[in-house]
């Protein structure tokens, strides 16, 4: 049986905590918990360290509640899912009525890396709702950028109030609509240079090695091999199921290597493609499934040359005034 | 493709070679050099294809000391017929067996062990032979890691097209096959351990599912062993292959490479028949 407001509701009860101080997420954050404690649920708070250590010390001693890392488990969107589902498994097959979960993003999530947490708080609408599950997204308001919290609104259909209450998002959007929306990223600087390499149509095998030779031997080994693996799926996929030529460039900058591949097709037709496993075996899904868990940052976008997914290995986390741009290559459309 | 080229020079010097050719004149070139190299190192040398003896003999003209060699007996001009079932349709069982008896003729003889060069390409034709030939293909492999003998399989792409001589050249340990990305191949001697080099991805993954069939690996204490000191690259196309061939066999696939990248999509994609192990 389930608790609280998510009393009667099926499946994924999904909320979003939008406050402006300590005292607000600790308002919300605490009464969620202890309810949970009190009602024998699973309670799980998934913050960073510092307002773990908050809410910790706001809990009474011994308050039976599991705290993860947030760190490692919002390290990409893709293998978040995985891990909660199989976390919401694991209690569901103990037979529990309700599951709770508290957690938040890194504040350096909410930049040029957002768009694909943003995909992600939008999949989890349909990802866990086989699962008795109620959780709260907190974003602090004096931190995430308007566009930001504008998303929030779009890809939760709730939100969690200081003053307990629950109130729908006049602008929720169902994930199968907002992730057919074309998102154009933030561009990266390195992609306003000259790329390392070019290759028009190439096999799996050439785009592995068009990595290994743009590396250069500056990210660490494990980071390169997974973005080989993403590449060799991505170029793979483009291949089989998009539309000639696929275009594979690679730019390599000091801390990480930025890798586009485009072709002429519109994309996958799936809207959850990269983010689960594809749905009743479709074409290329899993390879854009294993994609996603092997780059540090996924994009993927339409626009006049076609479909692309830009894939980055090392830190994606770039500034924006990062690289000197080539004059001659501000016009491709492609990065505009 | 350049490492491939690099060991076609090697292998010609013994072991299991699969010779792919277009051009006869330059099979003939690598065959004369592949039996000069045993014939040197004092082991018996057999030429096995579809030309009438006299044909042969001037396709290995050229080969230092040719007379003398096969006066002596030290190489033999052998018809398929008596080398091969008449009916192409090889028994690997059976066809391992005889080379197994013929290496220890060749050492009983006062040789160091068998060389043999054999065109293949009339008995690897159609799909069934092919299938019968490539098991054979492996079972001799293990026979090579084992005793002194050696062979060079030679396949005309012209006749056989390049797709069908993949299938074979997949199960050599040496090949100029242009473009194969893999091998698999026996492991060392008194071991049922086999061996995995090169790169499996989406476009050979279909040929590495052929290969495992028709490799026929063994399981011990319920694990199919395989390793890949030289395996740069395994998708997960080809992991799933490997957890269902092991699975069929009621064991589980212990892959031992050196790619982090295997291990995590095996635990990615949960798949409990087979592991990964580190290469020390």
């Amino acid at each position: 049986m389930r608790t609280g407001a998510a009393a009667g509701h099926q499946g994924y009860y999904h909320e979003a905590v939008c406050y402006g101080s300590e005292e607000e997420l600790l308002a919300v954050t605490v009464p969620f918990l202890l309810d949970g404690v009190a009602a024998g649920e699973p309670t799980i708070v998934a913050f960073g360290e510092r307002h773990a250590a908050l809410v910790r010390s706001a809990l009474p001693a011994g308050a039976e509640v599991d705290f993860l890392s947030g760190g490692d488990l919002y390290a990409r969107p893709t293998a978040a899912i995985r891990s909660y589902r199989a976390l919401l498994a694991a209690h569901l097959a103990r037979g529990v009525g309700q599951i709770r979960i508290i957690g938040e993003l890194a504040p350096s999530m909410l930049g040029v890396t957002w768009d694909w947490w943003a995909r992600y708080e939008s999949a989890i609408n349909h990802a866990y709702d086989d699962f008795p599950l109620w959780s709260m997204c907190a974003y602090d308001t004096r931190v995430a950028p308007p566009e930001v919290l504008a998303e929030v609104a779009r890809t939760h259909p709730r939100y969690a109030t200081a003053d307990r209450r629950h109130v729908p998002s006049e602008h929720y959007t169902e994930p199968a609509v907002y992730l057919a929306e074309n998102r154009l990223p933030v561009p990266d600087p390195l992609q306003l240079t000259p790329p390392a390499v070019e290759l028009t149509d190439p096999t799996a095998a050439e785009a592995r090695r068009a990595v290994y030779a743009a590396d250069g031997g500056r990210l660490p080994l494990d980071q390169v091999e997974d973005l080989v693996v993403a590449v060799s799926e991505t170029v793979t996929n483009a291949l089989r199921y998009g539309r000639p030529a696929v275009r594979l460039r690679v730019w390599s900058g000091d801390d990480r290597i930025v890798v586009s591949i485009t072709d002429r097709g519109e994309g996958p037709s799936d809207p959850f493609a990269g983010l689960l496993p594809a749905r009743h075996g479709g074409p290329g899904g899993l390879g854009l499934w294993i994609t996603h868990q092997s780059c540090n940052h996924v994009a993927q976008y339409r626009d006049v040359d076609g479909f692309t997914i830009r894939l980055t290995a090392g830190d994606p986390l770039y500034r924006t005034d990062a690289a000197t741009p080539d004059p001659a290559l501000t016009a491709s459309p492609a990065t505009a | 493709m350049r490492d491939v080229i690099t060991e076609q020079r090697s292998a010609v010097s013994r072991g299991h070679v699969c010779w792919s050719y277009d051009d006869s004149a330059v099979f003939d070139d690598a065959a004369r050099r592949f039996l000069s190299a045993g014939l040197a190192a004092g082991e018996q040398g057999w030429y096995v294809g579809p030309d009438p003896a006299e044909v042969a003999r001037e396709r290995l003209a050229g080969l230092p000391g040719l007379d003398a060699a096969l006066r002596r007996g030290d190489l033999r001009i052998v018809a398929p017929w008596s080398a091969y079932p008449p009916d192409g349709l090889v028994d690997p069982v059976g066809q391992v067996h005889a080379y197994a008896t013929a290496t220890e003729a060749a050492l009983a003889a006062g040789h160091t062990g068998l060389r043999v060069v054999a065109e293949c390409s009339g008995l690897a034709g159609t799909p069934a032979q092919r299938d019968r030939f490539a098991r054979y293909e492996h079972r001799v492999d293990r026979l090579m890691r084992a005793r002194p003998f050696s062979a060079m399989c030679a396949y005309d792409r012209t006749r056989l097209g390049d797709p069908a001589v993949a299938e074979l050249a997949c199960l050599h340990r040496h090949t100029n096959a242009p473009g194969l990305l893999f091998r698999l191949a026996a492991c060392g001697p008194g071991t049922d351990c086999a061996e995995l080099a090169g790169e499996l991805d989406p476009s050979n993954h279909e040929l590495f599912a052929a290969a495992l069939e028709r490799a026929e690996l063994r399981p011990v204490d319920g694990e199919l062993r395989l390793c890949g000191p030289r395996l740069r690259y395994i998708d997960h196309r080809c992991l799933t292959h490997l957890a269902r061939y092991a699975a069929r066999r009621g064991a589980v696939a212990v892959l031992r490479a050196s790619l982090p990248t295997a291990s995590r999509l095996v635990e990615m994609l949960a798949l409990t028949g087979v592991r990964v192990e580190a290469a020390r």
